[in-house]
């Protein structure tokens, strides 16, 4: 098979995969070699979709043994196969990259015969890149789950990111839809991940000639709407992989409907709403020091589709406001519904050199439309309705569908702006 | 009401900075010399460009404002908006009295001026890091040509020297007719005649054709959202891009 033809079929597989970031790492690069990773991460396109493209995203091989049913590659499904060779992925990738097309390759694979033999090809891959070709650009790499621990840490030491995908947020989930998949079997390469990433973090603190391993963190991605697990249990469980497992990052996937197996759910489209409401509230997690326990419980166990969750815990907490401009404490300016982390900095450094009105606060950039009803500028309120949570509620849904049109829809993947 | 010409350089409007402390005569404006349209009354002074004086303002800046004053100096330069060096003269003078935290006054104009057009600059700079395009040429040298909206071939210069250091590369900017040059060991700044044709090496086309097929499949069928995409890839950056490109 031609390699055009093969590229076309194993990166149309690996497109379900969300992540795409390529930031956390500062290899640098070395004399003789290409490549060099930025911290920040680097977009090198956007497809139709409206998605960043940063990496060289491809599965290895789609020839899979499992049977997974929310999957295109399930080894039951009708579609067209192929399985790279090291070589190949790597000519690839560093002739895209010499081309400034990708900030580096994100690899994944189907369980192409079996799981260590899987995982060793992928090794086998980015060793080749790292020490033959002498590529110093971002490397992605999958672990395969049930491989042995012993090739996924010693691919560890190649890779700027790996990451192992939970998919189903539940046990239950997983026992239906891919049986072969085991709870503790993917924890459990996380896990190992988890302390490797930290011991080599430990050592190179104290010998700098330490090898890098995994510097830009471990990620997974979770599959959401295939089963009924609540968002309520998903935000615990990232809560969990944040806290517990250190993890950089947790991808949400709309479930996108693949199949017709009655095991699956019944939807025409992808909840897309709802993925986008969990970037919001796991993005509360990770930068606005909120936790899960704060924006979701027993009784409000699903985000609010109508309103972002800051929003909502606002409403529900309306005790707390309004908070004055000029006095409140940096962390509760974060908490204000409209005000982000770059209103929230601005705000706090030009009240050092004097007090702030609210026509201050729009020339310094701050979005006014709902933080109005939550704040007060020198001990004055701004709001047009009284602080009543009907009445706020009214305000911010209203706005929210006036200029949405689908475009608050779009928020996904590695660029959430939040508000 | 007097004028300050200058040739057009970063050294020279510095220079310019120093005098207009030196001469205690605040300049009404300070314009580069194929810009001025001199009216009647003006008066004018002729800038001479000098090192010296230059790097003094240059040190000055960072040492007695900040580091992050300087750059945002630099990057309103070469944002080449109308009056940027009377702009950069006020912020300056107030850097000069309020020192580093001339950059808290956010309700300030001059300096919510500076740093909007300095981020745009910076936005810019960061964006063409990604979007910028090599297609590789017959003698092995990589060449990618772009028209950025602010001049910023300088700042993404050392991006590529140190990530793609064992290469030749040429960036050209063919509005301005300036290219940066890469020989695997330096990159220095020079004109590159807009017109100029290049011969594409031999596996180019395969190399183009596999790009495009791959971008063309990452999209996932039924989230298409072209506004976004324009929102992150202005229409205006499609000229180069090999991913936009019919065949
Ligand atoms: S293991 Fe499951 S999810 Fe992964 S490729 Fe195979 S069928 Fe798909």
């Amino acid at each position: 098979m031609e390699l055009a033809e093969k590229l076309k079929i194993l990166s149309a597989a690996a497109k379900y995969d969300v992540s795409c970031s390529s930031s956390g790492s500062r290899r640098a690069n070395v004399p003789g070699g290409v490549g060099s990773a930025a911290y920040s991460g680097i977009c090198h396109s956007w497809t139709d979709d409206g998605r960043c493209v940063s990496l060289l995203k491809i599965l290895f091989s789609n020839e899979c043994l499992y049977n997974c049913a929310y999957c295109v590659n399930r080894i039951s499904s009708d579609t067209p196969r192929a399985t790279f060779t090291p070589e190949e992925v790597a000519d690839l990738t560093i002739n895209f990259y010499r081309r400034n097309y990708i900030e580096g390759l994100f690899l994944s694979s189907a369980i192409y015969r079996n799981e260590n033999y899987t995982m060793e090809l992928l090794l086998k891959t980015v060793k080749k890149l790292r020490h033959e070709y002498n590529f110093n650009g971002y490397i992605h790499l999958k672990a395969i789950p049930g491989a042995d621990l012993a090739l996924i840490s010693e691919a560890g030491k190649y890779a700027d990111r790996m990451s192992v995908n939970i998919e189903l947020p539940s046990e239950e989930g997983l026992k239906l839809l891919a049986p072969r998949k085991k709870k503790e079997v993917i924890l459990k390469s996380i896990g190992s991940l988890t302390e490797n990433i930290k011991r080599y973090r430990e050592e190179r603190k104290v010998f700098k000639n330490t090898p890098t391993f995994v510097p830009a963190g471990q990620s997974t991605q979770l599959i959401v709407g295939a089963t009924p697990d609540s968002d309520l249990k998903i935000m615990r469980l990232s809560e969990t992989l944040y806290k517990s497992f250190d993890l950089k990052r947790v991808y949400y996937s709309a479930y996108v409907p693949v199949s017709n197996d009655p095991k699956l759910p019944r939807i025409s489209s992808p909840p897309l709403v709802r993925e986008n409401r969990l970037y919001q509230a796991d993005w509360l997690l990770r930068f606005y020091g909120f936790s899960a326990g704060e924006l979701l419980d027993k009784q409000h166990p699903n985000l609010d589709l109508e309103l972002d969750p800051k929003a909502s815990w606002a409403l529900r907490n309306l005790h707390l406001f309004p908070v004055e401009i000029n006095t409140a404490e940096y962390r509760m300016l974060l908490r204000v519904p409209g005000i982000g982390v770059t209103s929230a900095k601005r705000i706090a450094a030009a009240r050092k050199v004097g007090s702030l009105g609210y026509e201050d606060l729009k020339k310094i950039g701050v979005v006014l439309k709902r933080a109005r009803y939550f704040i007060t500028c020198r001990g004055k309120y701004f709001g047009d309705v009284n602080i009543r949570e009907d009445l706020i509620k009214n305000k911010l849904v209203g706005s929210f569908q006036r200029k949405s049109d689908g475009k608050q829809l779009t928020m996904f993947n590695d660029v959430v702006p939040y508000r | 009401m007097l004028y300050y010409i200058y040739d057009g350089s970063f050294q020279g409007l510095l220079t310019a900075v120093y005098e207009a402390y030196y001469r205690r005569e605040e300049p009404f404006d300070i314009t580069p010399e194929n810009n001025f349209s001199g009216d009647l009354f003006a008066r004018q002074v002729h800038i001479k460009t000098d090192g010296d004086k230059a790097g003094r303002v240059f040190r000055a800046v960072k040492e007695k404002i900040s580091p992050r004053a300087i750059k945002q100096v630099y990057y309103v330069f070469l944002s080449e908006i109308m009056q940027r060096e009377t702009l950069i003269y006020c912020y300056l003078k107030k850097g000069f009295k309020l020192g580093k935290d001339v950059d808290l006054y956010l309700t300030d104009k001059t300096v919510h001026e500076i740093q909007k057009v300095s981020q745009k600059v910076g936005r810019e700079k960061h964006r063409m890091l990604g979007l910028i395009r090599f297609r590789k040429l017959v003698g092995d040298i990589y060449y990618a040509p772009i028209e950025p909206d602010y001049n910023i071939v300088t700042l993404v210069a050392p991006h590529f020297a140190r990530r793609l250091s064992d290469q030749n590369w040429v960036i050209h900017d063919t509005r301005r007719g300036s290219a940066v040059l890469y020989n695997k060991k330096e990159w220095v700044l020079a004109q590159l005649d807009p017109g100029r044709e290049f011969r594409l090496s031999e596996e180019e086309k395969d190399y183009q054709q596999m790009w495009r097929g791959y971008f063309n499949s990452a999209s996932v069928p039924g989230r298409t959202n072209t506004r976004l995409q324009r929102q992150f890839m202005p229409v205006r950056y499609w000229k180069y891009l090999i991913e936009k490109q019919e065949l």
